[in-house]
């Protein structure tokens, strides 16, 4: 790939998503743009970066962005967080609340199996102290060809296989006439997915009791990871967490999260009465 | 380290599990067929077994079967690798003792996550 050709996409993921793409990953850009310039009929992505640079198209350009954004994911990944979230943390935040309503966020939630994950687990090992709560689950991506998918909770051969065991397949999914793998519609009803770029006010969004934002930041440069983590510190409701991969640290990032005394390897809105943390961005 | 028993009629097919699961530190053997691979466990029980459906001789479920009422075929975590995956097949693998059921096509990254999936890994 021509340099002005990388340097262009380069620039467009970090101005739509945050998502930095080094030089040596370049094979990114052609994998996740492929299927666009097939569509389009663009014989290369060079001619994609002259129709994006000729014709304004926001829609477009946001639509390629978006496309930038790894899509990776499967179902109960990192399954520890989950669990700790079913059994330790929902309960917690329950009885904290004392509304009977607990709202889960899933940040960069892709094509929705994180979200179907915690769903399942929450209908097939709901501890006793979550009986009775109403549990809402709402899952964002930045892409709307991903949420488009998770909302039909349709997932391919390769895709249930990985990280589902067979019971949970035979339990929940469906297969359809195309040989695709539809969930049941109990637990659709349980999970909504909404469009919405992290880079942005998350206010219309509402407050959450939890935030679960996995392996999202650490693809990102670090001036969006800061701005991102302050955007979902805005969206906790007091005493909520943030849940972040495995690996993955706000430390340095924002002055409004700090680690949780409760829960190990959880973030809380930071005491205000603490000295603040260094955010100058390199 | 632990031993998986491949048992697949088709050479292809054991020689790229036997590929992945090597790669996941396992000793491998192989089987042609149910009653090769029942042979092989009376000899030595290993720890997990990967099984195909279809097979001449003795087919996979009647292989399950009768490993299950061996001494010590207990033990051995048996994931079904086949084509015929419909529910009922499925059902019927779990109901005879099955632990896993892997549809094929699989690749690295099914068996690894289905290994995980049963505690092997």
């Amino acid at each position: 790939m021509q340099d002005g050709v990388f340097n262009e996409l380069a620039d467009l993921a970090l101005k739509g998503s945050g998502q930095a793409i080094p030089r040596s990953k370049s094979y990114l850009i052609e994998a996740r743009l492929a299927p666009i310039a097939r569509r389009e009929g663009f014989g290369s992505l060079e001619d994609l970066v002259h129709c994006l640079k000729s014709r304004a198209n926001p829609v477009f350009a946001a639509e390629c962005a978006a496309a930038l954004v790894s899509k990776d994911t499967w179902f109960f990944r990192e399954r520890e967080t989950l669990q700790r979230l079913a059994e330790d943390i929902l309960p917690v935040r329950l009885k904290a609340g004392n509304t009977g309503r607990l709202k889960v966020w899933i940040a960069g939630g892709s094509t929705g199996q994180e979200a179907y994950s915690l769903a399942m687990m929450l209908e097939d090992d709901m501890p006793p102290a979550l009986r009775g709560a109403k549990i809402e689950i709402l899952s964002t991506d930045l892409c709307k060809a991903a949420i488009e998918r998770a909302r039909t909770g349709r997932y391919g051969h390769y895709e249930v296989q990985k990280g589902l065991s067979i019971h949970r397949l035979m339990k929940h999914f469906t297969r359809t006439d195309s040989g695709q793998w539809e969930i049941s519609e109990v637990l659709r009803s349980r999970v909504s997915f909404r469009q919405h770029n992290l880079l942005e006010s998350a206010g219309g969004l509402g407050k959450f009791d939890v935030i679960l934002c996995r392996n999202v930041l650490s693809g990102m440069d670090r001036a969006a990871r800061s701005r991102v983590a302050d955007s979902l510190a805005a969206q906790l409701m007091p005493g909520g967490l943030i849940l972040l991969g495995q690996g993955e640290s706000l430390i340095g990032l924002t002055n409004q999260l700090e680690p949780s005394r409760d829960f190990r390897g959880a973030w809380g809105a930071a005491d205000p009465n603490r000295k603040p943390v260094a955010t100058s961005v390199a | 380290m632990k031993t998986c028993l491949i048992v697949d009629d088709s050479r292809v097919v054991r020689k790229v599990a036997a590929r992945i699961i090597k790669d996941m530190r396992f000793d491998v053997a192989e089987a042609g067929d149910g009653a090769e691979a029942l042979e092989y466990c009376r000899k030595q029980m290993p720890d997990a077994v990967l099984l195909d459906w279809n097979m001449p001789v003795m087919n996979g479920l009647d292989f399950l079967r009768a490993l299950r009422r061996e001494e010590g075929g207990k033990k051995p975590v048996v994931m079904f690798c086949s084509i015929e995956n419909d529910a009922e097949h499925v059902s019927e693998a779990l109901r005879s003792g099955a632990d896993e059921f892997i549809m094929k096509p699989f690749d690295a990254e099914i068996l690894e996550s289905k290994f995980a999936e049963v505690g092997l890994i």
